[in-house]
């Protein structure tokens, strides 16, 4: 009788769990399944389909356009990422602070969130514009340049834009995720260190940074998988260049997908969806991730 | 990979939904589609003439609406395509695409339909383009509705103040023209440059450095090898660098915002003297509120030697899907299409330069349209680019370093170097 009761339990569980894995396995994994395959392809709209092994990832390994997009990637990804992490800490600690207006400020700061990449990219480059953007503006009325800028016209000036561009909008989001951190650390645990004679910078390093890190991995791991995968903002503000400089692995693989080379874009995708998977799982290893939330 | 399912189930969605219908519920009279993209004002005018046809023939034509961006279209046509959907039954292809399109085995042939039933027959069309373009091993796959070359602005007051006798020959011609006619501008307008042109890393860079070196130039296939590494080609680009770097009488974004819109929208607020572009800034450059109405001029290109000058040719041309299901009247629709009347409702509505000969003979739409008779030159002198079904990969590559080129990354010989190995490689992928 027990029994039968157990297996109606267990039964049930997987009975809700179900629809999740039903959804997990048409949309995550299939589709990687799927790309995983392609890779191992020549698959060309215009050859017939071949299985060549490895013989994509033999020929990334031997094209520049492809190292020089890794290299981007990665660069970008390593840039932007503590950027924003730090700036985002610092905004979730100004608006943790108590005044009237912090709902206001609260909701103002994840505007630029709302924002979708395509339009704050287009907002960037009328910004960067040689001929008539602020940024020129700017510098060459406060004095600092004599002539216009050109901003995106060398790699490292594209470069940096990206970043900039890719913390304004980004930035928010980290900010509005570790203040929901930060509004979970209980009062007393402040309290308590103020009564044993905690400095201000005592108590961010012993109480505040900690009791956060579960969160601020998360925000890193959201954070990084986002930046690896940067296309939108890419496509609009620099376009790849100057000279394929700035071009991220996904537009560099998306460019093989619409010329019908889905075998090579594959392969692209897959070395990114292997960054992103090996680089996850670090993070929640080094921080014991599983543990504290257990 | 997950833009190609999301698609998928955007194209097949609407397909199952109609399968889901009873049979009875089915419309006697075969559905024709017909997929085109554009402005709305110019899917409108679509709407118009499909309604027309039906009319005449009795045959229904239902129109997908697409995206006015290029690769958007294609990325939606391939999906259909590669799925082997029956809809749509009749498209439009952009010059660039139109060997992957034939070499993937998508389009059927329309040789059976040519000259009959009211279609025109293969003499009715530009030859040089049906040879280069719309031919596939022997096969007519598809044909020009609306063919394009790059062609040359000029600002005739400009030239007028300056004693400039007309629009140059020579590239050295142009850049001493530029030259004057910046240094006396930038008086009163600071931001006046020589020559604007697309220079930005993106597919009309190439169009751009095909034309630069003009019939000396461009991409030569032997042997099935491609050869980019040429003389003439290290020239053009050598040239195109130097107008930004060295004459200065190329601004300074050319090779990183300069796509057609922005150089005609430069040319137009009338801070350039010379403007590269298609044949559609006309029209808009003598639109009411243009500061160059009225002072704008039209030319062939120049070339490093006189009368070397080549256009690089863009434009759509119409197919007919292997897989439809309504093969017979598409065939009918695209005879349609090519008519000369359609052909003419084109050209006087939506501007389009015609595929057909006998339009640049008409005397309304020389009438209406003045920049049509020098247009017929410059269509019948256009090169297309290497008709290869591999080309989006190449072009990707010249891309790549005729920007490096461009941004001073690299010597025109380094990047042309570069991309000749790199071609050399995708080339290998594909035996």
């Amino acid at each position: 009788m027990r029994k039968d009761h157990d297996l109606r339990e267990l039964l049930k569980g997987y009975g809700f769990l179900a629809p999740v894995c039903a959804l997990l396995l048409a949309f995550v994994f299939l589709p990687v399944a799927g790309t995983l395959l392609d890779s191992l392809h020549r698959d060309v709209t215009f050859l017939p389909r071949r299985f060549i092994g490895l013989g994509n990832y033999r020929s990334l390994s031997s094209d520049p356009g492809f190292w020089q997009s890794l290299r981007f990637t990665g660069l970008f990804t390593l840039v932007s990422v503590p950027l924003e992490l730090a700036l985002g800490l610092a905004f979730a600690l100004l608006l943790e602070h108590p005044t009237s207006a912090r709902g206001f400020l609260r909701a103002g700061v994840l505007l630029p969130w709302a924002i979708p990449a395509a339009v704050s990219g287009r907002v960037f480059e009328l910004i960067y514009n040689v001929q008539y953007g602020l940024a020129n503006a700017l510098v060459t009325g406060i004095g600092l340049s004599e002539g216009p800028v050109h901003w995106l016209g060398t790699s490292a000036g594209a470069f940096l834009a990206l970043v900039a561009a890719d913390a304004w909008k980004t930035t928010p989001f980290v900010a509005i995720l570790l203040l929901a951190g930060l509004s979970a650390i209980p009062e007393d645990l402040y309290r308590q260190a103020e009564v044993d004679r905690a400095g201000p910078l005592q108590r961010f390093f012993r109480v505040t940074l900690p009791l956060l890190r579960p969160v601020l991995v998360v925000a890193l791991l959201f954070r990084t998988i986002d930046s690896l995968r940067v296309f939108d903002l890419v496509f609009v503000l620099t376009g790849g260049g100057p000279g394929g400089s700035t071009t991220s692995l996904s537009l560099y693989g998306y460019r093989f997908f619409v010329g019908g080379d889905f075998g090579y874009g594959s392969a692209v995708s897959v070395v990114l969806f292997l960054l992103a998977f090996m680089l996850s799982l670090l993070y929640l290893r080094a921080s014991r991730f599983g543990r504290e939330i257990a | 990979m997950r833009i190609r399912i999301l698609l998928l189930v955007a194209v097949l969605l609407p397909g199952a939904a109609r399968d889901a219908q009873p049979a009875g519920l089915r419309p006697p009279v075969k559905t024709l589609t017909f997929a085109v993209g554009g402005a709305p004002s110019e899917l409108d005018y679509w709407e118009e003439l499909l309604r027309e046809f039906t009319t005449r023939t009795g045959i229904r034509v239902e129109l997908l609406r697409q995206p006015t961006d290029t690769s958007l279209r294609r990325q939606t046509l391939s999906v259909a395509l590669l799925a082997r959907e029956r809809d749509p039954d009749v498209f439009l292809m952009d010059v660039a695409w139109l060997a992957q399109f034939a070499a993937s085995g998508w389009l059927a042939p329309l040789d059976p339909y040519l000259g009959r039933d009211g279609c025109s027959g293969r003499d009715a069309f530009f030859p040089r383009i049906l040879e280069l373009a719309d031919t596939w091993k022997g096969r007519t796959v598809a044909l020009p509705l609306y063919v394009d070359g790059g062609i040359l602005y000029y600002r005739t007051d400009l030239l007028r103040k300056y004693g400039i006798p007309g629009p140059p020959a020579t590239w050295e011609q142009l850049k001493e023209a530029a030259l004057k006619v910046q240094r006396g501008e930038r008086r009163d307008r600071p931001g006046f440059y020589g020559f604007v042109w697309q220079g930005a890393q993106y597919e009309g860079l190439v169009c751009d450095f095909l034309e630069f070196g003009g019939a000396d130039g461009g991409v030569e296939t032997v042997g099935g090898q491609m050869i980019v590494d040429t003389p003439g080609n290290r020239k053009a680009l050598g040239f195109m660098a130097d107008l930004i770097h060295k004459y200065g009488i190329s601004p300074p974004n050319t090779y990183t915002d300069m796509r057609e819109e922005e150089a005609r929208a430069f040319f137009q607020e009338g801070n350039a003297l010379f403007e590269r572009n298609w044949p559609y800034a006309w029209s808009l450059h003598q639109a009411p509120g243009s500061r160059v109405k009225g002072v704008t001029g039209a030319a062939p290109l120049p070339a490093f030697e006189p009368g070397r000058g080549t256009a690089c040719l863009g434009g759509w041309h119409v197919g007919l899907s292997r897989y439809g299901d309504a093969t017979a009247e598409g065939a009918r629709l695209i005879g349609f299409l090519t008519s000369r009347e359609v052909q003419k409702k084109l050209a006087l509505r939506l501007g389009w330069n015609s595929g057909r000969k006998d339009i640049y003979d008409d005397p309304e739409v020389a009438e209406r349209l003045p920049y049509y008779k020098e247009l017929r030159a410059v269509i019948e002198r256009a090169r297309p680019r290497p008709m290869v079904p591999y080309y989006s990969q190449v072009s990707e590559i010249l891309q790549r370093h005729l920007n490096a080129a461009l941004a001073g990354k690299s010597s025109p010989g380094e990047a042309l170097a570069a991309a000749q190995r790199e071609i050399r490689d995708v080339l290998s992928r594909y035996d």
